[in-house]
């Protein structure tokens, strides 16, 4: 009986390891920004002084606190509407019937900007953006602009800059997910959408909207999640500025922790973030779980 | 109702020539198969005249329209194709009425038609389901039923039945045919089932390598074949068609020699091919079988209800032919076959033609 019982277990043995790995990894830090956001002059005092939910009611008084959030939901809803507009638009044109050679090099092409790592993206469109940059002076060119406008430091324009960079960074991978959903609708449907009388858009919002749609809903949480989070393209790019002007949650917890040094605020704003994560991330496992049906 | 007429129609695929310049013509109402072995042309031409595919020289003809350069909803077609290609996220209803709303068609009148034509196909307890919750026969009728819905003058069918069971297949079959008689619409289909074309068709086109082997009626295919072609592809288990040569007052297998009357035109000592279908070598059980008669020994027997396939050699060549279902017969056996010699078929054993 007791042997039976110890082979049955062996599997959970060999589990063990790795539960511990990653139960560690993952649940002290979690753990700890969670404990640190209802103490204060936590890390810098040797004995912190635990004030419960004081930190999360400061932070619902602070106007800086709803400007992020507010940053975070116009940076994330843009750059998931962005990204997946130009990726279905080139997803469909890189699946158009074109010579197999000239598929291939637009493919590549195309997928380059997800290879790039965030810093040399954002160190890119610094460059291209410059008030001295190739964007001012070809704009200037063609005379649409006739002075040079600063991209990245105007208040007015810096959101729309980092929307362009983050659209541009992140489209390849709603084009490649839609690309392998495009891919595998029968071309029947079309021909049969053809004899019906379908034009372009008929065939677009009948055929292959309503088969990509367990993909579209999919994928845009996936990059919702992401994005949301997203940290280095905005600190390297903008870093938050010009003032609070692109601000996002994830700026915001590391200028607290790590350029004022209020780590209680810095975690309690990071629990925010986590929060609001964990929401998109269970209507993704639910909608997962869903197609798997 | 509309005729079709195909003119020298010629489809190139960049260097590969796939169609050689087929004619074709299909009288208003008559329902005509494309018939013949994959990669024969036969899909390539139906999708040539649904206008999903160009034409690369040579006129399709639907009317007294030339169709080549219009759009395939403006060809007064409908298709029914292989794969059904439902659109997935409709109902039934929404699957039919889609093309009349495209075209624009009054709400009601929609209504009307997609319901008139659900009670021909009696699908008006699926109207609301969608294409997945359908069985593969209930979704063969829809696709049928999006096709009629539009009124067309041309029907086009790519293999509609190659995804049903046997059982279904035949009940299918059996439902194309009347909705042809009671529709009367003008009908190409395409298959490579040769009962299938002998079972619907007015007219069998039957096709190999981009060429068109013979047309005509299915008794004309099945009894007056032009070449060893056509005799050997149509038919059910196949021609037995075997290496002869002319003999004085017959032809000579190997050692074998049967009794017939020889075509003029061939002389003695010359080779062909000799044809002879299953249904005219029967077994002598007794009964007058007509034919020449010869003792084989019996290699296999298929049991098929209604008759056996008696399978067996005929000087080293493998030969079927035919017994009563309920005649006593096994492998082994030493039986008297009959070769009904009047229904044989003689080929030209270099070109393969008919030699009369």
């Amino acid at each position: 009986m007791i042997l039976k019982l110890l082979r049955q277990a062996t599997p959970y043995w060999f589990l063990l390891p790795g539960l511990f790995i990653l139960g560690t990894l993952l649940s002290v830090p979690l753990y700890k920004v969670i404990e640190y956001s209802l103490y204060d002059n936590v890390i810098i005092e040797p004995d912190p002084t635990f004030v419960g939910l004081q930190n999360y009611a400061d932070m619902l008084g602070d106007s800086g606190y709803w400007s992020a959030l507010f940053n975070t939901a116009v940076f994330t809803i843009g750059s998931v509407v962005g990204h997946l507009l130009v990726g279905t638009i080139l997803a469909m044109l890189v699946n158009a019937d074109i010579h197999p050679k000239a598929r291939t090099v637009f493919r590549s092409l195309l997928i380059l900007p997800w290879i790039f790592t965030a810093v040399v993206v954002a160190l890119n469109w610094q460059l291209l953006l410059n008030p001295f940059g190739v964007v001012n002076y070809a704009l200037q060119s063609i005379g649409l602009v006739s002075e040079p406008l600063d991209w990245l430091g105007d208040p007015d324009l810096a959101m729309w800059s980092l929307l362009i960079i983050s659209t541009w960074r992140g489209y390849p991978f709603i084009m490649v997910s839609f690309l392998s959903g495009l891919q595998s609708i029968p071309s029947e449907l079309y021909e049969a959408a053809d004899i019906d009388g379908a034009n372009f858009f008929h065939k677009f919002w009948h055929v292959t909207v309503p088969q990509l749609k367990p993909v579209i809903y999919g994928v845009a949480l996936l990059d919702l999640i992401w994005t949301f989070q997203l940290f280095p393209l905005v600190w390297l790019t903008t870093g938050g500025g010009p003032g609070r002007s692109t601000e996002v949650l994830s700026t915001l917890t590391y200028r607290l922790a790590f350029v004022d040094f209020e780590f209680s605020r810095a975690s309690t704003a990071a629990v925010t973030i986590l929060g609001i994560s964990a929401i998109f991330t269970m209507l993704y496992l639910i909608n997962e779980s869903r197609n798997r049906t | 109702m509309s005729n079709i007429a195909i003119r020298n129609l010629v489809k190139r695929y960049g260097a590969i020539q796939v169609l050689h310049g087929i004619d074709i013509d299909m009288q208003p109402g008559q329902f005509t198969v494309l018939v013949g072995p994959s990669g024969c042309g036969k899909s390539t031409t139906l999708r040539m005249i649904a206008g999903l595919e160009s034409v690369s020289s040579g006129e399709i003809i639907i009317g007294d329209r030339v169709v080549n350069d219009l759009r395939p909803k403006d060809r007064g077609i409908a298709m029914v194709f292989q794969n059904y290609a439902l659109y997935p996220a409709k109902t039934v209803y929404q699957n039919m009425a889609f093309s009349l709303k495209l075209a624009r068609v009054p709400a009601d009148e929609i209504d009307k038609r997609v319901r008139d034509v659900a009670d021909i196909l009696e699908l008006h307890e699926l109207l609301e389901r969608k294409p997945g919750a359908l069985s593969g026969g209930q979704r063969q009728r829809v696709a049928m039923g999006r096709a009629i819905v539009r009124n067309p003058e041309v029907f086009l069918f790519d293999e509609p039945l190659s995804n049903l069971d046997a059982k279904l297949r035949g009940q299918m079959r059996a439902e194309i045919k009347l909705l042809h008689q009671r529709l009367k619409n003008t009908i190409v289909y395409v298959t490579h089932d040769q009962v299938e074309a002998m079972t619907l068709a007015d007219q069998i086109v039957v096709m190999r390598g981009g060429v068109i082997e013979q047309q005509g009626t299915p008794d004309e295919i099945f009894h007056d074949p032009a070449n060893e072609f056509v005799a050997g592809f149509m038919g059910s288990p196949p021609m037995n068609i075997a290496d002869a040569v002319v003999d004085k007052g017959g032809i000579r297998m190997g050692e074998s020699v049967l009794a017939c009357q020889i075509p003029s035109g061939v002389a003695e000592g010359d080779s062909l091919r000799f044809g002879m279908r299953p249904d005219d070598i029967h077994l002598c059980d007794g009964s007058v079988v007509p034919g020449v008669r010869s003792r084989v020994i019996v290699d296999l027997v298929e049991q098929l209800g209604t008759e056996k396939l008696v399978h067996f050699k005929l000087d080293g060549v493998p030969v079927i032919g035919k017994a009563d279902g309920r005649a006593v017969i096994q492998a082994g056996d030493s039986v008297e076959m009959a070769f009904d010699t009047e229904q044989a078929f003689f080929f030209n054993p270099d070109n393969g033609g008919r030699i009369r």
